[in-house]
């Protein structure tokens, strides 16, 4: 203990500095968590805390038991699967074909090709996509029939079935190109020598990037696995939104939309605040055990 | 509503003439307030200038006025209208617009506590009310306001907050009797005009005539690749698919439910047989490849593309929703792909009650604040507004200016005028832009006591003016002037619209309208999509689904609320 202060005396000043934003976060992340008593009320707004009534768990048994909530959440996770996967995949992936370029032009211009989407609105990329699979004229259909890969158009958005695989296309679509940046980025950070040791000891490429970049990555790939996967029930909420629609509900309605329905759309705010919770508790669990995880296997981690 | 026209200049002109000599010449009041005697239009008993009442002239004065809604900001003497207004009263209006956030603004006011004398706050008004802002009206217009109350005492009971105090007052009340638009703006099944005229402009009154018609049409026509008929559903808009069933049956919308005039019991339609017939039309012309199947998937632009492509025959929907579609057509000028109106419904001998009966907007209106120095002259000039003279005034405008009266005494326009009025410049020099809406006011759908719509937009003249050589022909066709005439008179339901009752949070008649929603938008697409022989078992599906949800909770709610609100307009409790 009187080691600890005297070590707290002789760095005061960076203690000092970090003063400010532990306040900071007390203010602006602890102080809101009281706001989760609503979940446990009939919360009206402009009355006082005193007034409000309380329900216990009333509003979680009404999200547990409703029969869409299953349904709701397996649509959360399996989009944010398929988008965690399929992202991590394709970004690395790009990142390392980017990586290979020696002509720094045609690197350029695909870098700005590559990000420009992540730029759109979702309401803009939404109706860009909802036009690309329309059923008349949607240049998706006129390709799939001229190549005689179909007889006539298929409502993708109608059919349910394809509705992740839209999703997630449309994710690595609009993404790719701003997730490759970090890893990019990382890359500038191997030192050239080894490569120049391989190259040396004629290691082709792919054994270069397989032997020297990846691993070079991998404290990125995996700080970088364990914050999403804290964020897993993230699934977002504009694209599912605005590409769903009757015939897909039952694939494209998730977390957020059901918390939009029966929640904010209905003022019933504790309803919100109960399955913020829930959302919450869930990504602290994914995120200790994914670090627990990275531990064990000795690999660098987060905390 | 927004409508500006210009009336009775002439009479205007003497009426104000003689009051005005009186007031300088220092008569003794009670004489100079009469309209003048010749002049049998304004010679209306219940009305009086308010200037009239008092023996000298009133010295003048200026109120300020915020309204939130976006104009430019002015003073209202600038104006024609607001001349003559302050010729007669001595009042002057300096008006101030929103600009920017309308919660800021009102925020700020109410922080500040300090306000301009008159505010319309539109959607902040439950801000300024549970603020205090607004000063209580009810002793104002008992001492200076008959004319208020001959406008507003049959809807007191609807303005007056919990306290039993009136603070606002609405824009909305009827005077007269009711006149609907003559153009539909609201449900109407349309068919466009080259399907009429193939079939020699037959009578089309049941939903299977005009699916007929479109049928045979289509046939016709097999090679030009048409889309016999086409329904939006995209999002919140999906209420155009969803109440088809209900016009169809006679009813006016009234959102989930059917409500009978005589017992006010509320039904919903969601799964009746109405419904069914209503889905099973639709999967049979599905089933004939007449039917968009896009229209599950398309989005709002994508509807309104396609309806501006010609290519559809046939739609229900309401006409604000795709007026902006109707506009690009008929601009286009190619009157065969135009769309008419008919109001559908299932039997032949169903009344049909499409077009909207009157109602009473209780949460919009213009209120006095408690910054307010003179709150009798305001209330003096909001009571001078109520006159049928100033009604003309104010919403006609100016006899030979912005309109002119026949030999029969009818309002009307000319297409020049209705041209120059287009021009929002003009429409603000003479006033029409400011006074037309948001004062102290007649209602939409009044009459004035000769007959002449007060709203100048539900004159027939006026929206004949606008018509097309074509359209006139073509109307005449049906023994109509406008496209209401091709509809029945909406019956007196005093309840209405049931959509606007507000359920209580967290009750099972709140959930009930999500689940609702929920599963029609998942089980219509399904059931007419479905092929012919599974049409009966998806329906199915549907309705134990549907049972399932508290559906008959909601029905007792609103059967409840509906009484309510009809014992509150009553007045018997």
């Amino acid at each position: 203990m009187r080691l600890f202060m005297k070590r707290l005396i002789s760095q005061r000043a960076l203690v000092f500095m970090t003063v400010p934003f532990l306040i900071w976060l007390a203010i602006f992340k602890y102080l809101p968590l009281w706001g989760w008593t609503i979940a446990f009320q009939n919360y009206k707004p402009a009355k006082g805390f005193g007034d409000q009534k309380w329900v216990g768990l009333k509003q979680f048994r009404f999200m547990f038991e409703d029969d869409r909530f299953l349904l709701v959440l397996r649509n959360t996770l399996a989009m944010s699967l398929i988008n965690f996967v399929l992202g991590f995949v394709t970004a690395i992936i790009l990142a390392l074909l980017l990586n290979e370029l020696r002509n720094a032009i045609f690197k350029r211009f695909v870098q700005t090709i590559s990000y420009l989407p992540h730029f759109i609105s979702w309401v803009v990329a939404a109706t860009i996509i909802q036009t690309a699979l329309s059923a008349d004229g949607g240049i998706i259909n006129i390709i799939l029939m001229n190549l005689g890969l179909i007889n006539e158009p298929i409502l993708w958005l109608g059919e349910g079935k394809y509705f992740w695989g839209i999703m997630g296309a449309s994710e690595v679509w609009k993404n790719i190109g701003w997730n490759t940046i970090i890893y990019l980025a990382a890359m500038t950070t191997i030192d050239p020598a080894q490569y120049e040791a391989a190259e040396m000891d004629g290691a082709s490429r792919l054994q270069r990037i397989w032997h020297i970049t990846l691993p070079g990555l991998r404290p990125v790939i995996i700080v970088l696995v364990i914050m999403n996967l804290g964020q897993i029930l993230e699934t977002g909420f504009e694209p599912q939104y605005l590409l769903g629609n009757g015939l897909n509900v039952d694939y494209s309605e998730n977390l957020e939309i059901f918390i939009l329905k029966y929640g904010m759309n209905l003022g019933n705010y504790s309803l919100s605040v109960a399955a913020g919770i829930f959302k919450t508790v869930i990504s602290i669990i994914l995120l200790f055990s994914a670090n627990a995880i990275a531990k064990r296997f000795g690999q660098d981690r987060l905390f | 509503m927004r409508n500006k026209k210009w009336l009775g200049s002439a009479v205007l002109a003497t009426a104000f003439a003689v009051a005005i000599t009186g007031c300088s010449g220092n008569n003794s009041g009670g004489g100079n307030n009469a309209p003048a005697p010749a002049n049998e239009g304004s010679a209306n008993a219940g009305n009086q200038n308010a200037a009239g009442g008092e023996a000298e002239k009133p010295a003048p004065v200026t109120f300020t006025y915020f309204n939130a809604t976006a104009n430019k900001d002015i003073e209202t003497n600038k104006t024609m209208i607001g001349k003559k207004l302050e010729e007669q009263t001595g009042v002057n209006f300096k008006q101030e617009f929103l600009v920017g956030d309308l919660q800021t603004k009102i925020g700020t006011m109410i922080a500040s506590n300090e306000y301009p004398d008159v505010i319309q706050p539109d959607a902040g008004i439950d801000k300024i009310l549970d603020a205090g802002a607004f000063i209580p009206l009810n002793d104002l217009i008992d001492k200076y306001g008959p004319n208020i109350k001959r406008v507003y005492e049959p809807y007191f009971n609807l303005m007056k907050a919990d306290d039993g105090n009136i603070y606002f007052l609405p824009f909305s009340p009827l005077v007269g009797e009711f006149k609907p638009s003559p153009t539909i703006d609201q449900g109407a099944f349309w068919i466009q005009n080259r399907v009429l005229k193939e079939a020699g402009y037959p009578q089309v009154k049941t939903l299977d005539q005009f699916v007929k018609l479109i049928e045979d049409y289509t046939v016709k026509h097999a090679s030009e690749d048409l889309i016999g008929m086409t329904t939006l559903t995209h999002d919140w808009r999906f209420f155009a698919t969803t109440n088809p069933p209900n016009h169809l049956a006679g009813y006016p919308n009234d959102g989930g439910v059917q409500v009978d005039v005589n017992t006010m019991e509320a039904k919903v339609y969601g799964d009746n047989d109405g419904t069914k017939r209503w889905l099973k039309t639709l999967n049979d012309l599905n089933a004939k490849g007449l039917l968009d199947k896009s229209s599950f998937v398309d989005n709002y632009d994508q509807y309104l593309a396609k309806l501006t492509s010609g290519k559809v025959l046939g739609l229900f929907d309401y006409g604000w929703q795709v007026q902006q579609a109707f506009n690009t057509v008929n601009k286009a000028g190619n009157d065969d792909l135009m769309y008419f109106p008919l109001p559908i419904v299932f039997d032949e001998n169903t009344k049909d009650q499409y077009l909207d009966p009157p109602s009473f907007v209780n949460n919009r209106g213009i209120g006095i604040t408690v910054s307010a120095k003179d709150p009798e002259r305001i209330i003096q000039f909001f009571d001078n507004l109520l006159t049928d003279e100033n009604q003309k005034l104010t919403r006609w405008g100016i006899q030979g200016e912005t309109y002119e009266v026949d030999a029969n005494g009818r309002l009307y326009r000319t297409p020049e005028q209705i041209e120059k009025l287009k021009d929002n410049d003009y429409s603000r020099e003479v006033g029409i832009s400011y006074f037309a809406y948001y004062w102290p006011m007649y209602g939409g759908g009044s009459t004035f006591p000769d007959g002449n719509a007060v709203d100048p937009g539900r004159q027939p003249e006026v929206a004949q003016a606008s018509f097309t050589d074509a359209e006139k022909e073509r109307l005449a066709k049906y023994n109509a002037k406008t496209y209401a005439d091709l509809f029945a008179a909406p019956d007196d339901r005093p309840w209405y619209p049931a959509w606007s009752i507000a359920l209580e949070q967290d009750t099972p008649a709140q959930i009930f309208t999500v689940k609702q929603t929920d599963l029609q938008k998942k089980y219509f697409a399904k059931i007419v999509l479905a092929a012919p022989d599974k049409f009966e078992s998806v329906w199915n599906d549907y309705v134990t689904e549907y049972r399932k949800t508290p559906v008959d909770e909601y029905e007792k709610t609103m059967t409840e609320e509906i009484k309510k609100k009809v014992a509150k307009i009553q007045g018997t409790n």
